[in-house]
């Protein structure tokens, strides 16, 4: 090895240990906001953030099922009990005590500030009567129990509307004194993590504390639990796709690998190989981390896919080295085609350089400079060592029975442009929509998976996670007046029966306008004392019965307000928290809605209110419309990536007749694949997309390949041959994705499966160069 | 022979003392035979028999926090096995209706109407079940929310019934249900803090 070449090998190693050193401190993520474009709308921030972290994402819904209800019940506590030893949850709720002690204890504490009831007739002579008098009725029925402790300070009864309240907010069924699903087949839990539902890793242990908890709480009773709600998802779905990824990957490398051994007759050269495509891989993490701060899981997973093309450069040259030759001259031979291969790929996907989309930005970047790089290494280092003389005997053994397929391929050439054309005319005129807008659609989550959660939503009375109201504020009071404004439109459009219910954090933290309006509308203790005398004429209660009340109505109108630290280690507490965020400039108040029906309605309502700007948000109608407007702008830089590789043909080839030569094949296969995807019933998706571009950047090298002129027959066959290796290597390696059924395996797999080999069987139909023989 | 008449007197007394306690056996055996043919189990089925009855009631609330017990009057109508009605005529109109697992309150006065499913309130729902179990002579249930004890006999008996969950106790310290064969005459409940209230309930023959 001369000195140049170890400056060559230094320089890599180098190069590969700084990608490495930059990858260990890069942070990856796996949050929603690559699916936000760089200037969102309020509502679409406020959505990306609840999807993320909110409370809504933090929800897990637990059924357990099997054994006698007497059973279900028991394991349903004894479950309780423990996760609630648990640190990682903020919240268990299996109806228990629906409003725990702590919480009976703030409200009773706090009941004059909380009460809606509190206003300046509640307390006349006239009012306390009214409530002294059902309160005696009250004291004859069985709630007389209940009346009679609370009833010497809290004659009004607030405690008892606050309750109330607190117990109609979502009221599952109950049996043995816990939440059991309507049909009682199921008993029910809802926990709230501490961790946000995007932080994989802590969901998928609070999952593995509940199954824990479960097999010890169930005991020897054979009973199933079941499962749900965003992050028990996010968990299922990162499982499912790493068993698929694995599996297929290994399948498909053991696949590829062997075939490429047979060709080779060579371990070394196989590894060597690789080396391309892994620098590649490792220098576009690198560059994505160093340009954008962090790494997407996204743009790693399409990237890596997308760097497909870099396996292939290596095959070229490997093939088309010939015993005798020295690498650097093969190399020197196939540079020019490989360069404008490389260089059309790159033009391809500069454009999602320009995207709002940061997804879509790294992914780009993440391609340009893995490609680049993967073939600098296939120029520059694969040649130093390669094996001196390496020749592979199977090109010559293939060589002509490949070629005599070539040379009849073009009579093929009407057929398929009449089956091209054929495609385009069915897409052009088929009805429905060619792309799928609905995320669900794209979830790894099974739909018998989905279809549980709903129901378990259901019966748990949680809110559907899709009608959420959401004012923004500058500051937290204002946030918390807002609330109180809305309720009130909320309050008109339940009675039009719009909706069932909602929840809003002005329930339990008043803002300290409304605090001071209630302590006002209290009376003074002198006025109180004898509005209450007045009252009790008559009446057998015994004398002196209501000093407490007298003494906390008049504590209660000097006491201070209530704030977020009032609500410390309570259930309420954690509920504000949810409800109540602090966010980049300002606050948001988020009032979710349970049992909407008619959302139009709610809507006008609120903007009938014009102090208080509020959006009723449709988390699935937002993400969906999110989504659509990601993959519409991956379509639209795709197509301006397709017009800049038009130009970059036309002013490397100079010549109309060779774009169009080089560009047929492939549009001819993208038109193909997608005929092919839609008849079979596929709807397409964002994965579609990315397959396609994948076929575009590697059917431009066949094409290229096949236009070029090439100084001998042997240059040639070999050239044609490398071609078939590369696409029979694309079309395992991804054909096997596409038995996966995880969409984004299933999609990838299929598109570029078919796409490879149908862009190369096009070349070669399609290629005007007459063959020598 | 002294020694023989002395022995055989000593045979005619240990005869004697054996047919004692052979006799007394035979008492305690007849005493066990009473008890079991007329017992909690005996009681139940009697009461279990019957298939609807009407009565008055007049209840009597002694609460530390009024001057003056509270007194409710009006009726009660059983339906067997699962179905109570307690109308309450005076000092207002109200109805409970206690059928199968749900109990609907009818409040006449003030137009209202409220049905709890029992199961979510368990102190209402032990509470209940005191009575209609006892009506409906279903051992089972009461066993699952008292223990329970019967004192004196079929003409006059009473049930003590003490609450075996702990939320429950902190509520109601002892049920007493009195009465003379199939019939309930009166309800006694004692609750933990001193509160008392006796229902007596004479046959309605309207």
């Amino acid at each position: 090895m001369n000195l140049s070449k170890r400056w060559v090998i230094g320089a890599w190693l180098a190069f590969v240990l700084a990608c490495i050193a930059v990858i260990s401190r890069t942070e990856f993520t796996a949050d929603l906001s690559a699916f936000l474009p760089r200037s969102p709308t309020p509502a679409q921030e406020v959505l990306v953030e609840q999807l993320r972290s909110g409370a809504v994402s933090r929800l897990v819904l637990i059924g357990i099922e099997g054994g006698t209800a007497e059973a279900r019940a028991e394991t349903s506590k004894r479950l309780a009990a423990a996760l609630r030893r648990v640190e990682d949850f903020a919240l268990i709720a299996n109806g228990e005590d629906a409003v725990s002690g702590q919480d009976r204890d703030f409200l009773w504490r706090n009941r004059y500030l909380l009460s809606p009831a509190v206003t300046s007739e509640r307390f006349s002579a006239q009012a306390l009567r009214e409530s002294l008098e059902a309160n005696l009725h009250l004291l004859g029925s069985p709630a007389g129990m209940f009346v009679r402790r609370v009833l010497p300070g809290d004659p009004s009864g607030e405690l008892m509307g606050l309750v109330e309240r607190l117990r109609g907010e979502s009221r599952p069924a109950m049996q043995h004194g816990v939440w059991f699903s309507q049909d009682g087949r199921r008993a029910l839990l809802a926990a709230q993590t501490r961790a946000a539902g995007g932080d994989i890793d802590a969901q998928a242990r609070a999952l593995a504390l509940i199954r824990g908890a479960f097999a010890e709480a169930a005991g020897g009773n054979a009973m199933n639990l079941l499962l749900a709600g965003p992050g028990v998802f996010s968990v299922y779905s990162r499982e499912r796709i790493k068993n698929d990824a694995w599996r297929f990957a290994l399948i498909a490398i053991a696949l590829v690998a062997g075939l490429l051994l047979v060709l080779y007759r060579s371990p070394r050269v196989l590894g060597l190989g690789l080396l391309p495509v892994a620098s590649g891989a490792l220098a576009g993490v690198a560059a994505v981390s160093l340009g954008f701060g962090a790494v997407h899981g996204i743009t790693l997973g399409f990237g890596v896919t997308l760097l497909g093309e870099g396996v292939d450069y290596a095959i070229y040259l490997f093939t088309q080295s010939t015993p005798g030759t020295a690498p650097q001259r093969t190399l020197e031979r196939i540079w020019p085609t490989l360069r404008l291969g490389v260089l059309t790929s790159i033009c391809g996907f500069s454009a999602m350089l320009l995207s709002g989309f940061t997804g879509l930005a790294q992914l780009g970047l993440f391609s340009i400079a893995g490609l680049i790089v993967a073939v600098i290494v296939t120029r520059a280092v694969l040649p130093v060592l390669l094996p001196p003389g390496f020749a592979m005997p199977a090109v010559d053994a293939l060589a002509p029975g490949v070629m005599a397929l070539v040379r009849r391929a073009p009579l093929l050439r009407l057929p398929l442009l009449a089956a091209v054309a054929l495609a385009a005319a069915y897409l052009a005129v088929r009805g429905g929509p060619l792309w799928s807008d609905d995320l669900a659609r794209l979830s790894p989550v099974p739909l018998s998976d989905q279809r549980l959660d709903q129901e378990l939503r259901r019966d748990a009375g949680a809110p559907d996670v899709r009608y959420v109201v959401v004012a923004a504020a500058k500051d937290e009071q204002s946030a918390l007046e807002a609330s109180e404004n809305i309720a009130g439109a909320l309050e008109r459009s339940m009675h039009q029966g719009w909706l069932a219910g909602y929840e809003s954090p002005g329930t339990y933290l008043p803002s300290f306008r409304m605090q001071r309006a209630r302590q006002a509308a209290l009376p003074a203790a002198d006025t109180l004392r004898e509005n209450l005398q007045q009252a009790l004429k008559g009446l057998p209660f015994r004398s002196n019965l209501f000093e407490p009340f007298l003494k906390d109505a008049a504590a209660a109108k000097e006491m201070p307000l209530l704030d977020r630290g009032s609500l410390r280690g309570t259930h309420l507490g954690l509920k504000v928290d949810s409800l109540l965020v602090e966010r980049e400039n300002g606050w948001a108040a988020m009032l979710p809605l349970r049992g909407v029906t008619h959302a139009a309605g709610i809507s006008r309502e609120l903007d009938g209110n014009p102090t208080t700007q509020a959006v009723l948000l449709d988390v699935k109608r937002e993400s969906n419309a999110l989504y659509q407007s990601y993959r519409r702008e991956a379509l639209h830089y795709s197509l301006l990536g397709a017009g800049a590789i038009v130009v970059l043909l036309f002013v490397s080839l100079r010549s109309p007749w060779r774009v169009f030569d080089v560009l047929a094949p492939l549009a001819a296969a993208v038109i193909a694949v997608t005929a092919v995807l839609a008849v079979s019933g596929h709807e397409l998706s964002i994965f579609h997309l990315v397959g396609l571009l994948l076929v575009v950047a590697v059917g431009s090298n066949y094409s290229l390949f096949f236009d070029r002129q090439m100084p001998s027959v042997q240059d040639r066959e070999r050239t044609i041959v490398s071609l078939l290796f590369a696409s029979m290597s694309t079309m395992i390696g991804f054909g096997v994705l596409s038995f996966s059924e995880v969409p984004v395996l299933n999609a990838l797999g299929s598109t570029v499966g078919m796409g490879a080999f149908m862009a190369l069987v096009f070349a070669a139909i399609l290629s005007r160069r007459e063959e020598r023989r | 022979m002294m020694s023989g008449n002395s022995f055989a007197a000593h045979r005619s007394i240990a005869a004697l003392l054996a047919a004692a306690v052979g006799l007394c056996a035979f008492v305690v055996a007849a005493g066990n035979v009473r008890a079991e043919s007329w017992g909690v189990e005996q009681l139940m089925r009697n009461l279990g028999q019957v298939k609807a009855a009407k009565g008055k009631f007049v209840e009597r609330k002694h609460l530390a926090i009024l001057e003056a017990p509270l007194e409710l009057s009006g009726t009660l109508v059983y339906t067997a096995p699962g179905r109570l009605e307690k109308h309450t005529l005076r000092p207002k109109p109200e109805s409970l209706i206690l059928d199968q697992d749900t109990l609907t309150i009818d409040s006449k006065t003030e137009g209202q109407r409220r049905t709890l499913v029992l199961q979510e309130y368990p102190v209402i729902w032990a509470f209940v079940e005191s009575i209609r179990s006892t009506l409906a002579g279903d051992l089972q249930t009461l066993n699952r929310f008292y223990e329970v004890k019967l004192e004196g006999n079929e003409g006059r008996w009473r049930l003590l019934l003490k609450p075996s969950a702990p939320k429950m106790q902190s509520v109601v310290k002892e049920i007493r249900i009195g009465g003379s064969k199939d019939w309930i005459s009166t309800i006694e409940i004692l609750e933990t803090e001193g509160d008392r209230s006796v229902m007596t309930v004479t046959r309605d023959t309207s």
